[in-house]
């Protein structure tokens, strides 16, 4: 079973390779969009601040638009009671907070994010949070953690070939440990020994982080279905991971002596996908209340859960 | 000659020297205050209003909201609003991260905050901390300032590499695209409405 398996992996190279010089092909374009945009809009809303200082509705060029934003500056000096609070308030945060720096990422699909993360929140409330909280209220929390690193465990080779992807391979070595040690010992990976014993951390790594530390910038943010806030070089990352590397194919690859991929119907996408939903399941239960939370933290939810989610991926890309 | 080659290489010392004392001593007192608020949640004998408002009280001095408060709205929509609307915004957005705060603690009870370093960028401090959750480490960043004659003070928190400043600032950004300033400060008031409201303003 076990070499059936790796024969049918190796019919695929030549077409993974294929899709990610496409990939690869079509962000080196889609990367250039995003900056200039981003300094349009900057300028547009100088332009606005200028007609409303003009208490007017009237049009300015872009081209006066710096010399605009001066006039204003003073402006809104005369009108202010403690004149010399208000520069060095701001002025000593220009580099990180000032008008120069984008205040609104490039999104052209807004339109359609907004919909569909108001389906996903719905989807939330409605399905995922009520199944999850009746599975919460039946399985213990052990079983609920051990699930998850169970889980965890499986998803080792999308770790393991995204540390070796961005060349991390002390990481990548400490996660074939880990690997090897949960397997094992920690029971195919129900329990964590290599974190408690061996202090051995995790090393989470996607392809869409690769992407990133090769230097591809995220493109538009695409909220999926489902899946929630994404965008299109993450999304395109989902793709190797769901191919290649998706836990219920490793499963087979890893644990095929436990002869578990005899159990019929084990390779349709119905049930694969029904895995992913019991896994689903099983994380949110661990995090109830959190989504409630990040969601009164917004004052307009959409535009705060996409700058939530770039700003942190760019962190992790960063690490 | 040499006495004074000294004095001028100790006097091109000292900057560095001194902020390492400044960085040490305000890693020291959020490290001291974040154990006051840990103290504050375990202590069980305590009502929820009243441990509310003593986290409150021992976190808050810590940080400057009325800066966090102008750096969200951003220079040129802080210079459109008249004098009650800053205030009233400053009031409001105050409050509203005080609540956050209060219910995410809520949320994580059980958890350990582990304070890191504290570094000197440029001249801010970065204090990093982490949360020991169930399953995962949630860092966070405390950034603090020193405004003229005034201790040092927090004026942005970056949790898992996300600002909070940063994200007020495109919603607000966002908001007065199509809004007007009156506009934002009704959604403030109405939006909200955390489970457990600080109630002291």
């Amino acid at each position: 079973m076990l070499v059936d398996n790796q024969t049918n992996k190796m019919q695929h190279p030549g077409r993974f390779v294929l899709f990610v010089s496409a990939i690869l092909l079509f962000f080196g374009c889609s990367q250039h969009n995003v900056r200039p945009q981003s300094s349009d809009f900057n300028s547009n809303t100088q332009m606005e601040v200028q007609a409303k200082s003009d208490a007017g509705p009237s049009q300015t060029d872009s081209e006066n638009s710096a010399i605009a934003f001066q006039d204003d500056e003073d402006d809104g000096l005369d009108n202010d009671q403690d004149l010399d609070a208000f520069d060095d308030d701001f002025d000593e945060f220009e580099d990180e907070f000032g008008d120069e720096v984008t205040t609104e990422v490039f999104d052209p699909l807004s339109g359609y994010n907004r919909f569909m993360t108001g389906f996903n929140d719905k989807l939330y409330f409605w399905v995922l949070k009520p199944v999850a909280t009746g599975y919460r209220w039946v399985m213990p929390e052990f079983a609920r953690t051990g699930i998850k690193n169970f889980f965890n465990n499986l998803y080792f080779p999308v770790r393991l070939v995204n540390n070796i992807l961005q060349f991390k391979f002390k990481n990548a070595g400490e996660e074939t440990l880990r690997f090897a040690t949960n397997s094992t010992i920690g029971l195919l990976g129900f329990w964590d020994p290599a974190k408690v014993w061996f202090g051995l951390e995790a090393h989470p790594e996607d392809f869409g982080q690769t992407f990133g530390v090769w230097g591809f910038g995220p493109g538009p943010h695409i909220v999926l279905p489902v899946l929630g806030p994404s965008n299109l070089r993450d999304t395109i990352g989902l793709a190797p991971q769901w191919i290649y590397l998706n836990p219920v194919n490793n499963f087979s690859t890893v644990y095929g002596w436990t002869g578990f991929e005899k159990v019929e119907g084990l390779e349709k996408t119905e049930t694969k996908l029904g895995i992913l939903a019991i896994e689903r399941v099983n994380n949110t239960s661990l995090r109830l209340g959190e989504y409630e939370s990040l969601k009164k933290d917004a004052i307009d939810f959409y535009p705060f859960l996409r700058d939530f989610y770039e700003q942190n991926r760019l962190k992790e890309i960063e690490e | 000659m040499k006495i004074l080659l000294f004095s001028v290489i100790i006097a091109l010392m000292m900057p560095p020297l001194i902020f390492a004392d400044e960085t040490a001593a305000v890693k020291k007192d959020a490290q001291q205050r974040i154990n006051a608020v840990i103290d504050h949640i375990r202590d069980k004998s305590l009502d929820k209003k009243t441990r509310n408002e003593k986290i409150i009280a021992a976190i808050a001095p810590m940080f400057d909201f009325s800066q966090m408060a102008k750096l969200s709205m951003g220079k040129k929509n802080w210079s459109l609003m008249n004098p009650a609307q800053r205030q009233e915004f400053i009031d409001l957005f105050s409050v509203r991260l005080q609540e956050s705060y209060l219910e995410k603690l809520d949320l994580y009870t059980d958890e350990e905050v582990v304070v890191d370093q504290a570094e000197l960028v440029k001249n801010r401090i970065h204090v990093s901390s982490h949360l020991v959750a169930k399953d995962d480490k949630i860092e966070m960043i405390y950034k603090f300032f020193k405004k003229k004659n005034q201790d040092w003070k927090v004026y942005d928190v970056e949790i898992m590499g996300v600002s909070i400043v940063q994200t007020y600032r495109s919603q607000f950004a966002g908001i007065l695209k199509n809004q007007s300033i009156e506009d934002l400060l009704q959604r403030l008031r109405q939006t909200g409405g955390f489970t457990v409201p600080t109630g002291n303003y």
